[in-house]
């Protein structure tokens, strides 16, 4: 039996730096989680695996572009297994090091599959077989989420992949086609048609990426439709029928005719939702939202007092930075500091190429919920930065509250705009107003002048574009 | 109609009492003045008599609750809805009744409702909002229809103060009457009038019980009338609850966000993003409901909701206060709420500075705000304490509620009185003698004569002669209030801790009947039973020290009191007196007062004044 100050469930980038945090302030941590490293779906089979393959598809894109540019390289060959190989390499640096901070940290590390059997302790069924109860002083219930399935998915066939094994790459398809225009599909979609596969994607919804706004989205629309073979928008799947060497799918179109494709391999991308199951949750206080969520409040506490919970499974959005921050305010809550969740901006990013990023409120928010705004937005066409990039599908807008000139919120397409976003959510939790970022000075020429030309545009005194004054 | 008994006003600044003990339960019969929970208030136990008689339909109460004054305990069939029970019909009287829709839907899909909550999981947004629809018949209207053919139980009503049963003069029903409500049924005679008894109850009568010049007890069933009109209808048989739906929204409108949901709810899955609720359907167990139905009642909880739900709001705060993280943080720890805070930068955008200028105007009390919960004094924040389990093994145990108060109380005197201590010595030699000489008189009267009782018959004719000491201060009216009463408190020491129940009209009363009132009030303080009118309306406090020991203290004046008389262990002194040493009976007396209303010269006069009636008793003859 052992007995830890705080026992923490799961070790993705919520549950590690909770355990890090915790240890840092001196309690005595147990962290649980199946994998062999600290890491999560986020590290193993997620954010991280795909973005070491968006970068290598950048890059056969940019060489692809280069051409007009008087450079050929020429077609690329690919060697899969090769590039698997770099993918797990980067996988296992990264999950080899929190191995290590986990140690350096003097973290308890037990691979297993922790279950309450009460308020104040788990069992846990470990990796090789054994058994270990845990009596915690409180714990940190951080287990994230599981890929949604749905009944016509259950099929036999391993031309089916989810996000998972989408990732291990087993072989460059010919044809894919891509359930569900969220981020997941279209950052996967996105590896796999620049290393050569004809992508398809089929989504319910009118467009891609539903919660972003539209005018973001297009630019994005517009390069995929280029890239991709097809976009099936207000279309669904049916029926998943595996054949030899690929499966036959049916899609019902808006119109609710049916046509039936055949795809050699479909990725089944429609999300994911927390996983309370098998926890033990019943023998302690803790209680579930409507959509599934573990209950908590805004210190991360659950309805039991000796139970925190935080990423995927405390609730929407399921980001993985969401999770990191509500890490730090559980494990401060818990250390008796006077602390709260309350961020003014969660930024989300879509690493395609474009890519989208946004922070506080949409466009599309304020006006549902008729927030009082004034957007202001500084096309790249007009940045020297973006022309030197030979890239004019971007955008940088700004959400203003027109009275106080505050930033509610930031919205950028293009490349880079994951990392330019930062900007926008300091500005956003800073309380900064336009001025603020027109008033800075910004490096030239970087893309980010964009974020300080869309503050420009707010008072009609972009250098770059013409607006008439207001 | 049921009737409802609500936790009756506990007496100055008592908003909430724990319950401790709940002797009653669903179906039984309650007279009135019995004793049906018992309840810890920051001052006492206090055993709470019911004010209302009948068959206990619904208790809202469990022992461990902390209960706001007014909310509802229990409630009775009355005569008339002996049958309508507690679920469906007391969701209604609650707020929640308000909230919810009144849609009368047809009972069909109502019957769907309770289905097992199986059904529409999964289908989506669709069906989500096709249940939350149905879902808007109430519950009353749900068992509406199903009550038809309902037999109503008419009970012997409540008759008033004391009254616990009556003789029948006159039936004026027989069965295959038609009566509705307000019907007179009965002339009964209680020892104090005739009196006509109308029905609590529509419908044709099935049986009469009640019988002419015989006795029947306050609750009998004296008619069973069959209702022809839509009564609410026996719950158990109809479990339909609100749908989650209005169970969420209703929650979050009325309690903003401190709810307990049913675990058992079903969680939609794909492309439910965009539902905010599930598109299940749900069946409330009738302990959720009553859980619910416990929320909904509790108007504490209403305003203060204890937590906020990150499910109940949007990830991100619409309304977060223009001001840096750093500057949020910094507000939180010093106990300021950032969104109150106002900002002096562009767009209002809060600085530190702004956070500290009102930090500082908060405790000057320029600005007003709900002082936190947890600080010792009323007005006083506690600093942070270090962690103590660092410097070696700690438990923290709850306080009860009688130390907190006795906390808060003290810091607040203590802080607020600017208290001086006087001390002197009476030499008791005498009077002791005299005290061993009548105690075997005042034991008969049931109490001990002792320093104490003595003690509190001096200070109430002291109070007589220095009526400052007998006065409160009232500052914010720059008034003094003058008392013409004289109630004198006894510190007891219990294993609760430490309480102050005070003798009324001292004044008026003897030494036999002062020792007597003293050995009650300290049986039934060490006993928790001590009433709340016995520890309201105290004068002075008296705190004797004595038997355990000591020489001098200085108490803390119990405020709004303004004078208290510490008295420590009498003994034996060597007093030059008359050209030599001889041995004395000294006793100490220590006097704390409000120097508010106190002079020092008027505080040793009062003391002497003790003193020389102490060592001369005679002398309160003289004044008297």
């Amino acid at each position: 039996m052992i007995q830890t100050k705080l026992l923490v469930i799961g070790a993705g980038p919520g549950g590690y730096a909770a355990a890090f945090a915790a240890a840092d302030l001196g309690m005595s941590v147990t962290l649980v989680d199946l994998d062999k490293n600290p890491g999560g779906v986020c590290l193993f089979r997620g954010c991280i695996p795909s973005k070491a393959l968006l970068h290598v598809a950048k890059l056969i894109n940019e060489a692809k572009e280069a051409k007009n540019w008087g450079v050929d390289f020429g077609e690329p060959r690919i060697d899969l297994d090769k590039l698997r190989e770099f993918k797990n390499k980067v996988v296992g640096k990264m999950t080899g090091g929190l191995g290590q901070l986990a140690k350096q940290r003097k973290v308890y590390f037990i691979q297993g599959r922790a279950s309450f059997t009460s308020s104040r302790s788990v069992k846990v069924e470990l990796n090789d077989g054994g058994k270990e109860e845990i009596h915690f002083e409180r714990a940190i219930i951080a287990i994230g989420s599981e890929i949604i399935s749905i009944p016509i998915f259950n099929i036999k066939s391993d031309r089916l992949l989810n996000s998972t094994s989408a990732l291990d790459l087993p072989a460059i398809p010919e044809k894919l086609l891509v359930i569900g225009g969220g981020y997941i599909g279209l950052e996967l979609g996105s590896v796999y048609s620049a290393l050569g596969s004809k992508v398809s994607v089929v989504e319910m919804m009118n467009g891609l990426l539903p919660g972003a706004d539209r005018d973001m989205v297009s630019h994005l629309t517009q390069m995929l439709k280029k890239k991709f073979d097809a976009i099936m928008l207000e279309s669904r799947v049916m029926k998943l029928d595996p054949v030899k060497n690929g499966i036959n799918v049916t899609i019902q179109d808006k119109t609710g005719a049916e046509r039936v494709e055949f795809y050699d391999y479909v990725l089944a991308s429609i999300g994911r939702r927390p996983n309370t199951a098998g926890l033990g949750l019943e023998n302690t206080k803790v209680e579930l939202t409507t959509k599934g969520h573990i209950r908590v409040d805004n210190t991360l506490n659950t309805t039991d007092p000796y139970i925190y919970a935080i990423g995927d499974i405390a609730g929407d959005p399921m980001l993985a930075h969401k999770a990191t921050h509500e890490a730090r305010v559980a494990v401060e809550t818990i250390a008796g500091k006077r602390t709260a969740f309350e961020p003014a901006a969660i930024p989300a990013v879509v690493f395609t190429d474009p890519e989208i990023a946004w922070a506080g409120i949409t466009e599309t928010e304020a006006r549902e919920k008729g927030i009082k705004h004034e957007v202001a937005k500084f096309p790249w066409a007009a940045s020297g930065r973006a022309t030197t990039l030979d890239r004019f599908d971007g955008v940088t807008k700004l959400i203003v509250d027109p009275d106080t000139e505050r930033i509610l919120g930031v919205g950028i397409c293009g490349p880079g705009a994951g990392e330019l976003i930062a900007e926008g959510t300091l500005a956003i939790e800073m309380g900064a107003v336009a001025s603020d970022i027109k008033l800075t000075i910004h490096p030239h020429p970087t893309l980010s002048e964009t974020v300080m030309e869309s503050a420009e545009v707010f008072f009609g005194e972009s250098v770059h574009l013409y607006r008439p004054k207001k | 109609m049921s009737r409802e008994f609500k936790l009756p006003e506990l007496g100055e600044n008592i908003e909430s009492a724990l319950v401790v003990k709940v002797l009653i339960a669903p179906g039984d019969i309650v007279k009135e003045d019995q004793t049906i929970i018992e309840i810890e208030t920051d001052k006492a136990t206090v055993e709470v008599p019911s004010d209302i008689a009948g068959k206990v339909s619904g208790v809202y109460i469990k022992e461990g609750d902390k209960v706001p004054v007014g909310a509802v305990v229990f409630s009775v069939e009355d005569a008339g809805s002996a049958a309508a029970s507690a679920p469906a019909a007391d969701v209604k009287a609650t707020s929640a009744g308000e909230k919810a829709p009144t849609g009368s839907e047809a009972p069909a899909k109502d019957g769907k409702k309770t289905a097992p909550a199986s059904g529409g999981a999964g289908s989506g947004a669709a069906s989500g909002a096709a249940t939350a629809s149905a879902g808007a018949g109430t519950t009353a209207d749900a068992s509406a229809s199903a009550s038809a053919e309902t037999i109503t139980d008419v009970v012997l009503p409540d008759l008033g103060e004391n009254i616990t049963e009556a003789m029948v003069v006159k039936v004026t029903v027989k069965p295959g009457d038609e009566i509705k409500e307000n019907d007179t049924i009965l002339e009964i005679e209680t020892d104090k009038a005739t009196v006509e008894v109308p029905s609590s109850a529509s419908g044709v009568v099935t049986e009469v019980f009640a019988e002419a010049n015989k006795h029947f007890k306050v609750g009998a069933v004296i008619l069973k009338v069959k209702s022809v009109a839509a009564k609410p209808a026996p719950a158990p048989a109809t479990p339909a609850g609100p749908s989650p739906e209005e169970v969420e929204k209703s929650k979050v409108a009325v309690m903003q966000h401190k709810i307990a949901a049913p675990s058992s709810i079903p969680v939609p899955v794909a492309g439910a993003s965009a539902v905010s609720i599930a598109g299940g359907t749900v069946q409330l167990s009738e302990a959720e409901l009553k859980e619910l139905k416990e929320d909904l009642a509790n108007p504490e909880l209403i305003a203060n909701p204890p937590k906020i739900f990150l499910d109940m709001q949007p990830p991100i705060l619409q309304n977060a206060a223009p001001a840096a993280p750093s500057v949020r943080r910094l507000a939180r720890e010093v106990g300021v709420d950032i969104r109150k805070v106002p900002g002096t930068g562009p767009g209002g955008r809060i600085s530190l500075n702004d956070v500290k200028a009102y930090s500082k105007a908060l405790h000057e009390g320029r600005v007003s705000e709900q002082p936190q919960a947890g600080g010792g004094g009323a007005f006083l924040r506690q600093q942070p304490l270090p962690d103590f389990s660092k410097f070696g093994d700690i438990e923290r145990k709850a306080m009860s509620s009688i130390r907190a108060k006795t906390a808060s109380h003290l810091s607040y005197s203590w802080a607020t009185i600017p208290h001086v201590t006087q001390f002197d010595k009476a030499d008791i030699t005498i009077l002791e003698q005299l005290r061993k000489q009548y105690s075997p008189e005042v034991a008969k009267g049931g109490g001990k004569l002792t320093m104490t009782s003595i003690l509190v018959k001096v200070i109430s004719a002291a109070l007589k002669q220095f009526p400052q000491f007998n006065s409160s201060v009232d500052m914010e009216k720059q008034e003094i209030v003058y008392k013409n009463y004289y109630n004198i408190g006894i510190a007891v020491d219990t294993e609760h801790g430490l309480i102050v129940p005070n003798i009324k009209g001292t004044d008026k009363m003897n030494l036999t009947q002062i020792s007597a009132q003293i050995a009650v009030l300290s049986e039934k303080a060490r006993a928790k039973k001590i009433g709340l009118d016995e520890l309201q309306g105290g004068c002075f406090t008296i705190s004797n020290l004595g038997g355990i020991g000591g020489t001098y203290f200085t108490p803390v004046v119990n405020s709004p009191e303004v004078a208290i008389l510490g008295v420590s262990r009498g003994l034996y002194e060597q007093v030059y007196r008359d050209g030599e040493f001889v041995p004395r009976l000294m006793l100490p007396l220590s006097l704390s007062y409000d120097h508010r209303v106190i002079d020092g010269a008027d505080a040793i006069r009062f003391l002497r004044w003790v003193v020389e009636v102490l060592e001369s008793p005679f002398k309160l003859l003289v004044v008297e």
